[in-house]
């Protein structure tokens, strides 16, 4: 047998079951829209350059910096300025009370929306579902219930109230938010992957397994883990959708990081500076672009569920 | 009809008195690994050292760590939460007047959030796979994207700035002199009025956001269920849908949805602390924030506690709820 042949039988089974997969995730179009609105972010987030229609530093009237002079008292009454397009500057979705274009803002914040989302996801997935897995693998020993004991309580404690300590405590930066989310949002995974490792230890092809000598550490990781992946991506995206939600929420409070651009900061300076009911080019695209991300990542997670639970 | 014994009540309230001291070790641990002490606030730059000993003495800060704790331990189990620096009122005299601000807001929300979000998920699940389930199940997941507080300002912006129909802030008129003319007087029919129509816009935007939790649990169980042999039974008997539907298939069906009713509840009340602070309601949300911002301890430290107590209360009903849902289980009785 050629090697060509062999690494055909061998990957064959797995390409035709990604394809599978895949053909249930575009099943409906939630999953291509949600991949789609993920994708235009990312490259938002990649390349803020190629997108925006200027630098983050640029300024209505002034233009980019070096800046030669300052705003006149009658360019600052036309603060925020509505939408303009060429003249007396070109910003296409206005400028906000600082003078920095809306449009540049929005772009720029893509990356750290992103990241928010995707290092409280990861981070929990990686809290969340080996602790689930032990969990269960052990199930009904002390080591269970102690984990499950932790969890239980984490469950009852108000989630927000703890990030607002939290972050107020440790300081307000884009790190301490993301890890003030992690702390609760690992437990969703841990107890959802504990059922699903209850359930599958107890198939054949474990006690297979075990009868020729595989420690508990392989059996957990090489054989149970594979099962429960595409599971713990649901809820990789869920965790995503809901640290970027809670970053906007937090940011409303006042508990934002000032030093990057953000959407939930851009909503927080327009409540700040007084025009929530007057600039409705302010207001608008930070609260649309959240709600798209998250939805993004929503709309990911469950269509992700239809593949990993076919039967239905 | 009773399920439910003496004993798993007792089991229950043990459990969560239990977690309930967990929760305030773990409170003083973190409030005690704050860098700095809560006294730098009230210092100012020309106090001498013997004035800030003292002041740490007054706060009992100079104690060892064990007797702090156990005297925290102690003074909140018996109701006493010590004196708030910023508003220099005792914590409780604060949290006596606002708790109940908080219970209205997030208890309407639960109630109508919990009784849309299994209603909608019902028909969503029977429905499965068709046009109508898909188009409302995305539209609850883009409301279940939105941030609550810019929601809730499109919300003042279409009701009370251009439709002016309801008012934006507060929780009651503010000088009902002013409005009703001088001599005006609250009644108990009035004050509850006042309250309800400022309850308006609050309940609407938390709700928007909160009824679909229970909605997506609902809808997934119902999917399953109407698979089972026991609705294909039913439907043999010759039911009508309907009857099938909520008879049958729904009321299995709400049992997982009252086992995950504390996420939910959870996530309205994190919703009910940001919409506080929206609309300017003089909850416990709005105090927490506040007194975040102004470094005032034990008012934090207060109204966390007095969050999770509630939290823990809504499991103890939640408990309750769920041994009435589901016939099948008998919690601490004897097996026969």
């Amino acid at each position: 047998m050629t090697r060509v042949e062999s690494a055909k039988q061998r990957w064959g089974p797995r390409i035709e079951r990604l394809g599978r997969g895949w053909d249930r995730f575009t099943q409906h179009l939630m999953g291509p829209a949600g991949l789609l609105i993920l994708t235009v972010f990312t490259l938002w987030a990649l390349f803020p350059d190629l997108f925006a229609p200027h630098s983050i530093d640029w300024e209505a009237f002034r233009g980019e910096p070096p800046f030669q002079r300052r705003l006149t008292a009658q360019e600052i009454e036309q603060l925020p300025h509505p939408p303009a397009f060429g003249d007396p500057f070109f910003a296409p979705l206005g400028t906000n009370a600082q003078a920095h274009g809306i449009a540049s803002l929005l772009v720029y914040s893509a990356q750290t929306a992103l990241y928010i989302g995707l290092a409280a996801g990861i981070l929990s997935s990686l809290v969340g579902v080996p602790l689930g897995l032990i969990s269960g693998y052990y199930g009904d020993t002390w080591i269970d219930e102690t984990i499950q004991r932790i969890a239980d309580i984490m469950l009852g404690l108000p989630f927000l109230p703890l990030v607002i300590v939290l972050v107020a405590m440790r300081g307000i930066t884009t790190t301490n938010i993301i890890l003030a989310i992690v702390v609760k949002s690992w437990i969703n995974n841990c107890i959802t992957i504990r059922g699903e490792a209850l359930s599958l230890k107890e198939l054949a092809y474990v006690d297979s397994a075990k009868v020729a000598g595989a420690s508990d550490t392989r059996i957990v990781f090489r054989h149970i883990l594979p099962h429960v992946l595409p599971l713990s991506f649901v809820f990789l995206a869920q965790d995503a959708a809901f640290a970027i939600l809670t970053q906007a929420s937090l940011a409303f409070l006042g508990l934002a990081d000032f030093t990057t651009a953000s959407w939930g900061l851009m909503l927080q300076n327009i409540q700040s500076h007084g025009y929530v009911f007057q600039a409705w080019w302010w207001l608008l695209p930070p609260g649309i672009c959240i709600t798209l991300v998250a939805a993004a990542f929503y709309f990911i997670g469950f269509s992700m569920e239809d593949v990993a639970n076919p039967q239905n | 009809m009773t399920r439910i014994s003496a004993k798993y009540l007792a089991q229950r309230l043990i459990i969560s008195y239990l977690t309930i001291l967990v929760i305030m070790t773990l409170l003083f641990v973190l409030l005690h690994s704050m860098p700095g002490s809560f006294i730098q606030t009230m210092q100012s730059p020309d106090m001498t050292g013997e004035q800030i000993e003292r002041l740490k003495e007054q706060w009992g800060l100079n104690e060892p760590l064990w007797k702090q704790y156990v005297d925290f331990m102690v003074n909140y189990q018996t109701g006493e939460f010590g004196w708030s620096p910023h508003w220099n009122v005792p914590v409780w005299n604060l949290i006596e007047r606002r708790l109940p601000r908080t219970v209205i807001l997030f208890g309407a929300t639960t109630i109508t959030g919990f009784m849309i979000g299994p209603l909608v998920g019902m028909y969503l699940g029977w429905w499965r796979g068709t046009k109508r389930d898909r188009s409302i199940f995305t539209g609850g997941l883009i409301a279940y994207s939105l941030p609550s507080f810019w929601i809730a300002w499109l919300f003042i912006w279409l009701f009370s700035f251009e439709l002016d129909l309801l008012p934006a802030k507060y929780m009651r008129t503010q000088f009902p002199q002013e409005v009703y003319g001088t001599g005006f007087e609250w009644t108990a029919m009035m004050a509850m009025r006042d309250v309800l129509w400022h309850l308006a816009l609050p309940l609407l935007s938390l709700t928007a956001i909160g009824w679909v939790g229970s909605m997506l649990i609902m809808r997934t169980v119902m999917q399953n269920v109407t698979e089972q042999d026991y609705v294909f039974l039913a439907r043999a008997k010759g039911l009508s849908e309907r009857k099938v539907m909520i008879k049958h298939a729904a009321r299995n069906a709400l049992i997982p949805v009252a086992t995950g009713a504390i996420v939910g509840i959870a996530f309205i009340l994190d919703g009910a602390v940001v919409i506080e602070n929206v609309f300017n309601y003089p909850g416990m949300g709005n105090l927490i924030l506040d007194s975040v911002l102004n470094n005032d301890h034990p008012t934090t430290q207060a109204v966390f506690f007095m969050l999770a107590v509630l939290l823990v209360i809504c499991r103890i009903i939640q408990d309750i709820a769920y041994t009435y849902l589901d016939p099948r289980i008998k919690f601490g009785e004897e097996e026969s």
